[in-house]
């Protein structure tokens, strides 16, 4: 199933998502186009309960998302169908709906809501993890770095949502496997040119530096796309919280170093933007600040294992495959 | 492009039992783990190696017929790792677990199993790793110890550096050249068991920078080595050698060597640490999580009778990173003092102090960092 479903959408992905689409999402124009072929396939409902696809699947399926920065906000237009759950209306195919954060219980100006201009209906989740809907009446646009629209969004008619699971570590899961398919992106992006850009008579590949450095990614990037798993299995646990954390750490960190040695091996064509590989790398930075940065779920893992004490910090690392 | 591939692995149920055997044993012989320290070569205890051999815990994985226990990869990782993060005492006969074993299974005579396995399996038998000379280092084909062919055997003279417990152990496996390069630098070598308290043989100590006197120059002075403790066939020692890469590179022992840093750093920041201070330990904990998932791949592929030599370079890249950024990110974030902390700073520092001293040594032994990024980029097809 998993693996049917990433296929599925890495075919609509790579017809969609090309340079001039990517730059279009950029300057504010919402890929309908793709986002209809999504629901024509009905990814849209692939979260909800009853769908048949696992949780699991969903996150396969974003990191196909992040291996080609598709431009539009999936794992919260999904996510917020989930939590949305039965409520009528919602499963029409050409409804946008996504999540944001309410900075405090009830008040109704939501932050950085993904696409919130184009969405019908939003959900708003709180730093405690309490999950309301709300109508948007109000938006003030504004982006990411990665130029993606984060907007700050009025709302009306807000009411809580039940929601049985932690929605800010599934939101950080969502960053952490979209971060793994951008990273397995660069690292290709990296090797690619490195085989076909000539200097001194012969491939930079052939320089020994060059050769270190994507040895560096490679060895990153698979750490990064190990935790994303890891953290994958866990959904359903009692650890998942725990090992979101760890997969966002670690993640993070990687986005650092990885961004920072390719660029350098694409020399100044990796710094124009008519070349593709600022796509990938400005979302690894933003993703990696977005759902709680390192620093955050590292003090929440690290505050479980100092109660767990000293002695007990190898029996938890441990239990873990 | 060859994406590369670690696959999750579930341990068997019965390595979870035995993770209680060993922790049980280890609270049993807590005696012997005065100064607890994760580095593998950190510790040569031969009493201890016996216990272990006694537990059936040395060459758990090998034939019953030479005293092994048949069990799996995953439950050597088991143990192996549980004795490492309890930091006992395990140098005596890690080489001869790990590596020298092995490569007598994979290569040896009927005969130098027979002889040389059972020893080992007791705990009563110590390796250790001939491949250094003074010219030789990260050019390991540049070796030139040379074994003459005399009546019944080799007659061997050469020298050997950094020798990792020469002085304590029995026998060296020794990569020599048996026959001239003649155009192929990789053809004309051999591995030899060398005893090392055989006559000719002069070990001499070398103090490290520690203040430990671990590693060793040996030197062969027509040294007497018989037929029989040829390994493998004659010349065929090249591609002996790289074979044994899966497993020397890959294992816990790859990145846990300043384990015990951090279990001191947790004891020291204590259970309501400051938010800085438990973003470190949440740090060091993501990426030991990670790692032993990968390190837990690589086994899952030695078990299943694949030579993942690419994939085990990228573990110990990252590992060995790893073990010297941990007491780095610990001691940036440790606090100054704190009162009422029972010896807690004491133990930290000191642990600490120990373990840096150590470090450099971490991106060097069993290949250097640049040595591993170079085959990490072969695997990607950069050269
Ligand atoms: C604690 C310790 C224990 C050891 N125990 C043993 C043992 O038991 N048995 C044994 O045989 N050996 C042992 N060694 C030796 C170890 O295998 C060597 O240190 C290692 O192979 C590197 O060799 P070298 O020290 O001569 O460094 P060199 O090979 O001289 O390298 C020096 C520097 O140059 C770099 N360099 C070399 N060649 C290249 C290249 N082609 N491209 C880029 N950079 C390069 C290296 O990466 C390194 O940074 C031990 C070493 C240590 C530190």
């Amino acid at each position: 199933m998993e693996q049917m479903l990433a296929d599925a959408a890495e075919r609509i992905f790579r017809d969609q998502c090309t340079k001039p689409a990517l730059d279009a999402a950029e300057s504010g124009q919402f890929p309908a186009r793709l986002w209809q072929l999504l629901c024509e396939n009905g990814f849209q409902l692939m979260a909800l309960p009853d769908s048949g696809a696992e949780l699991a699947d969903l996150f396969a399926v974003l990191r196909v998302a992040g291996r080609f920065a598709a431009p539009l906000p999936l794992a919260e237009a999904l996510l917020a169908n989930r939590w949305l759950g039965g409520e009528g209306g919602d499963r029409t195919a050409d409804a946008l709906n996504t999540v944001a954060l309410v900075a405090q219980d009830g008040n109704p100006q939501w932050l950085d809501a993904p696409w919130g201009r184009a969405a019908r209906r939003i959900v708003g989740v709180a730093d405690d993890g309490a999950v309301f809907a709300g109508k948007p009446v109000a938006v003030r646009e504004a982006f990411n770095l990665a130029g993606e629209p984060r907007d700050q969004v009025e709302v009306r008619d807000v009411r809580p949502l039940p929601c049985a699971e932690p929605p800010l570590a599934l939101l950080a899961l969502a960053r952490v496997a979209q971060s793994a398919g951008a990273l397995e992106r660069v690292l290709e992006l990296g090797i690619g040119y490195a085989q076909e850009r000539e200097q001194f008579g012969r491939p930079i590949a052939r320089f020994q530096a060059v050769q270190h450095m994507l040895a560096m990614v490679a060895a990153e990037v698979a750490a990064a796309g190990r935790a994303s798993d890891a953290a994958v299995a866990a959904i359903g646990s009692d650890r998942f919280a725990l090992e979101v954390a760890a997969a966002k750490s670690r993640v993070g960190e990687a986005v650092g170093l990885v961004a920072e040695a390719v660029h350098q091996v694409h020399g100044a064509m990796g710094f124009t933007h008519e070349h593709q590989l600022h796509h990938f790398t400005r979302r690894l930075w933003a993703w990696r600040d977005e759902c709680g940065s390192e620093a955050h779920w590292q003090a929440l893992l690290g505050r479980r294992l100092c109660a767990l004490g000293a002695d007990q910090v190898w029996d938890f690392l441990a239990t873990s495959s | 492009m060859p994406m590369l591939q670690f696959d999750p692995v579930q341990l068997p149920k019965a390595a979870e039992a035995l993770r209680h055997e060993v922790r049980d044993f280890l609270a049993t012989n807590s005696d012997r783990i005065s100064a607890p320290n994760s580095d593998f070569s950190s510790g040569h205890d031969a009493d201890f190696s016996a216990r272990l051999g006694e537990r059936g815990w040395i060459g758990m994985t090998w034939p019953k017929a030479y005293g092994g226990a048949e069990r799996s990869f995953f439950e050597r990782y088991v143990v192996t790792e549980e004795l490492l993060a309890a930091g006992a005492p395990v140098s005596a006969h890690w080489i001869a677990d790990r590596q020298s074993g092995p490569l007598l299974l994979s290569a040896g005579s009927e005969e130098q199993r027979a002889r040389y396995l059972p020893a080992i399996i007791r705990g009563a038998s110590f390796f250790s790793i001939g491949m250094s000379e003074p010219g030789t280092g990260s050019d390991l084909a540049s070796v030139r110890t040379v074994a003459k062919p005399v009546a019944g055997g080799w007659r061997v003279s050469g020298t050997k550096l950094w020798t990792t417990d020469a002085h304590r152990n029995h026998y060296m496996i020794a990569l020599v050249r048996t026959a001239p390069a003649d155009g192929n630098r990789h053809g004309g070598l051999s591995q030899l068991i060398i005893d090392l308290a055989a006559p000719g043989v002069t070990i001499r100590p070398i103090r490290n920078m520690a203040g430990g006197e671990d590693f060793n120059e040996v030197v062969f002075d027509d040294v007497f080595v018989a037929d029989a403790d040829v390994v493998g066939e004659p010349g065929n020692g090249w591609s002996q050698v790289t074979s044994e890469l899966g497993y020397e590179r890959s294992g816990p022992e790859r990145f846990l060597s300043a384990f015990r840093v951090y279990v001191e750093f947790v004891r020291l920041v204590g259970a309501d640490p400051e938010r800085s201070e438990a973003a470190a330990v949440g740090r060091i904990a993501a990426h030991l999580m990670t790692l032993r998932r990968m390190s837990m791949s690589v086994a899952g592929m030695l078990e299943n009778g694949k030579t993942p030599n690419v994939e085990a370079a990228l573990v110990k890249e990252l590992g060995n990173n790893f073990e010297k950024l941990l007491p780095e990110i610990a001691r940036a974030a440790a606090p100054l003092s704190r009162s009422g902390d029972g010896g807690a700073q004491a133990r930290f520092r000191q642990t600490y102090a120990e373990t840096l001293l150590l470090s450099p040594s971490f991106t060097l032994r069993g290949g250097t960092r640049e040595i591993l990024r170079g085959v990490i980029a072969r695997g990607l097809g950069l050269r």
